[in-house]
């Protein structure tokens, strides 16, 4: 009897392996057949839909969804947000890719679409977008571009933004400092955050997360595209250690290490609030920052970010609706014919703009949502609309960015603590990059 | 006559058969009614812990994003282990915080059992005190310390000041920050060390320490020579048990500084937060959780032999 059961128990677990195994392996194969082939409109469907979004959010999007609903009597709806953080969704997308369990239609950030896009599940969408319905010139360029992974269109950008240079007024008066202006230098920006810097009452000029993160890497990319470097060349290998690169990080080490105006944030979460508090006199942040400054009351103002030599180039990180392929034409074309409402023009407007965003396609502009949205979050919105046009090159929609990203986010803290110089920092970030990299 | 002759042994196979079928039922009815109560149990034990082990052992032998199709490595990802030095400057983070974390907390927490064995008024309500720390979740004492510990805003550094000792940059000073970080897991666990000593303290037979006292032995000597003994199986066990507790610190070192500043901080477990979770490499990230759990379980392996070879019966 012990022996039978200590066998079953042998058997059950080896079962458990041999299906496990199965499922980490598996991943279908992309048979280049539209998944919407044969999509017939009027077939009852229901499909599932991740928000990624949570309370105020979730609740605009399940109106919306209900709008959609009432309109398409033969399409349910079910929505959730999927998970309890945004950042949680793409563990819950892959527990869904391996246990079959996934949805239709998924929010994404922008840093995951090349995961996403090898997992083997996403629609191409090269197809959908080309149709004149879905307005796909009207979304900024480099959120179609993050959207577009290796050939493939995966997802439709659900949300746009970008870096902007942000200060406090009060500040820069009380130091009798001109307000920035959009035809800044990195050194007006140098000198202002040195003369606002007063260490006697804890006040910085301005603030770089150091955690390492994502959030420390692409504040950098700006600087080093308007310096004229690349972060890949166009084989796939790291660039960014160019003398482009060091020039640009070089500048940031100034800033930190020989002029200590610079508050080094050891998370990313402390240098938006002590910017709200009057600590700090300048941020790099972008429009989802409007919605706490209007809350603080703080006397702020946006401007483009400095350049150099005249370039004020900024970075894009859009967000995506992720259309997942289900092997069912009619949940495929349903979930595209949806995806092409909620982000229409009339639609987005009721998402984004209610809710503090910034527009998805540049034909909002004059709509009367926009005009009340630039009026609600004054000044910041309306600049950072403007500033969309200045988001020129996308972040590499690679495998591995991920990883390449941690590594030059680590450099950058050394090189800002003090502990390595800029261009043997970056090298060595290159070098642990190229594996990955070079992995495809 | 002929048939019951013939019937007679038919009969007898018959009963064994019946009584081994019968016996057979019971044993199983038995076992049935066994699983019955174990059943549930092995099914929580096998779905929430086995499971995720064996699949972790798995994942640990490929390269994998957690999307794409994993590739198998074989033992590649241990092999990278041996010659990973970051993975070594964490093994060093995390034994200098253990070398510094388990004695304090088992010296402070005998001292504060002590205290609190002390006859006073408000005994409780002091108890309770200590104890609260622990109750509260370390990720909000990490949050809360946090700010406390801010060398720009914080108010250490404000009492520093008061006293006339130069200001420190604690947290974000590569060289302090595993003992703040120490200093804030002390805060949180010495109320369990205390009130385990606590217990054990109010077990020693008060005669022993009559006799020792009516035999000349000063106050010290008494508790050198009767108390610490006599403490013996729980110091040991509350040395495993804290050595485990901070070989899997994690939320503290997640609040307070993510693993910073310059990677000062980054312990084991830290290390396989992030590379499974903030770059993806789920299969290098169970392959060294799996090395993390080989050591722990040699650690406690040995414990156990070590206190049932000296007899000090802590298991």
């Amino acid at each position: 009897m012990r022996h039978d059961v200590r066998r079953a128990f042998a058997a059950g677990i080896s079962a458990l392996v041999l299906a496990l195994a199965g499922c980490t392996s598996g991943a279908p194969e992309d048979d280049g057949k539209d998944a919407a082939e044969g999509y017939d409109p009027n077939a009852k469907v229901t499909l599932t839909w991740w928000t990624g979004q949570s309370a105020e959010a979730q609740n605009i999007l399940e109106g919306l969804a209900k709008e959609y609903q009432a309109l398409h009597p033969n399409v349910t709806l079910n929505v959730s947000s999927g998970a309890a953080t945004t950042d949680e969704l793409l563990t819950k997308l892959s527990a869904g890719f391996t246990s079959g369990t996934y949805p239709d239609i998924s929010y994404a950030y922008g840093s995951w679409a090349t995961e996403l896009g090898q997992s083997g599940r996403t629609q191409d969408l090269k197809a959908f977008v080309a149709e004149p319905a879905t307005a796909w010139e009207e979304i900024p360029p480099a959120a179609r571009a993050t959207a577009t992974v290796e050939g493939r269109v995966i997802g439709v950008p659900a949300l746009v933004d970008n870096l902007g240079l942000i200060y406090n007024k009060k500040l820069f008066d009380a130091a009798g400092l001109p307000h920035p202006t959009d035809d800044w230098s990195w050194d007006d920006f140098r000198a202002a955050a040195k003369k606002l810097t007063d260490p006697s009452k804890n006040i910085y000029g301005t603030a770089y997360s150091v955690s390492g993160s994502e959030d420390t890497t692409w504040h950098l990319w700006p600087l080093l595209w308007q310096k004229g470097g690349r972060i890949l060349d166009p084989g796939g290998a790291p660039a960014f250690n160019s003398d482009a690169g060091v020039a640009a990080l070089e500048y940031l080490r100034q800033l930190a290490v020989v002029d200590k105006s610079m508050y080094l944030d050891q998370t990313d979460e402390k240098y938006a609030p002590l910017f709200y508090s009057g600590n700090v006199g300048m941020i790099i942040s972008g429009p989802w920052v409007l919605y706490d400054l209007k809350e603080q009351k703080v006397d702020y103002g946006v401007s483009f970010l400095p350049g150099f030599d005249g370039n004020h180039e900024t970075v894009s990180g859009p967000d995506l609706w992720v259309l997942l392929d289900h092997e069912d034409p009619n949940r495929a074309g349903a979930a595209r014919d949806f995806v092409r409402w909620l982000t229409s023009k009339e639609i987005d407007a009721k998402w984004n703009l209610t809710f503090g965003n910034l527009p998805l396609r540049s034909s909002e502009q004059g709509t009367p949502e926009f005009a009340a949205y630039v009026k609600e979050y004054a000044p910041g919105a309306q600049k950072f609309f403007d500033n969309l046009a200045n988001a020129k090159q996308p972040r590499p929609t690679v495998t591995g960015y991920v990883e390449m990203s941690r590594y030059v986010g680590e450099a950058i803290s050394k090189v800002l603590q003090g502990a390595a110089e800029p261009k043997a920092a970056l090298d060595d970030a290159a070098q642990r990059a190229k594996p990955a990299l070079e992995d495809r | 006559m002929v048939p019951s002759t013939l019937e007679a042994p038919r009969t007898r196979t018959g009963s064994a058969r019946s009584l081994r079928t019968h016996r057979w039922r019971r044993t199983a009815g038995r076992a049935a009614t066994g699983w019955a109560f174990a059943g549930p149990g092995t099914l929580l034990v096998v779905g929430l812990s086995i499971f995720p082990a064996v699949w972790a052992f798995l994942i640990s032998r490929t390269r994998w994003n957690g999307i794409a199709p994993a590739r198998d490595l074989g033992w590649g990802n241990y092999q990278r282990m041996v010659e990973d030095p970051e993975l070594w400057e964490s093994v060093r983070h995390t034994l200098l915080l253990t070398a510094l974390f388990v004695p304090s907390s088992i010296a402070f927490g005998l001292v504060v059992a002590i205290a609190l064995s002390q006859p006073i008024r408000l005994i409780r309500f002091y108890r309770t005190c200590i104890f609260v720390p622990f109750v509260a979740s370390a990720a909000a004492t990490g949050i809360l310390a946090g700010y406390v510990f801010n060398p720009q805003f914080g108010s250490a550094n404000e009492l520093l000041r008061r006293l006339g000792l130069p200001a420190q940059q604690f947290l974000e000073d590569p060289r302090q920050v595993l003992v703040v970080i120490c200093l804030i897991a002390l805060w949180g666990q010495v109320g369990f060390v205390a009130v385990i000593y606590l217990a054990a303290l109010q077990d020693i037979p008060k005669d022993l320490v009559e006799a020792a006292t009516v035999d000349g032995a000063s106050r010290w000597q008494v508790f050198w020579h009767v108390t610490v003994p006599a403490l013996r199986p729980v110091t040991v066990f509350t040395g495993v048990w804290q050595t485990i507790t901070v070989l899997q610190l994690f939320d503290l070192v997640f609040t307070t500084t993510r693993g910073g500043p310059l990677n000062a901080s980054q312990t084991v477990v830290y290390y396989v937060y992030e590379l499974a979770f903030q770059t993806q490499r789920y299969g290098y990230g169970s392959a060294v959780a799996y090395g993390l759990f080989a050591f722990t379980m040699l650690l406690t392996v040995a414990m156990i032999l070590y206190s049932r070879r000296a007899k000090v019966e802590a298991f």
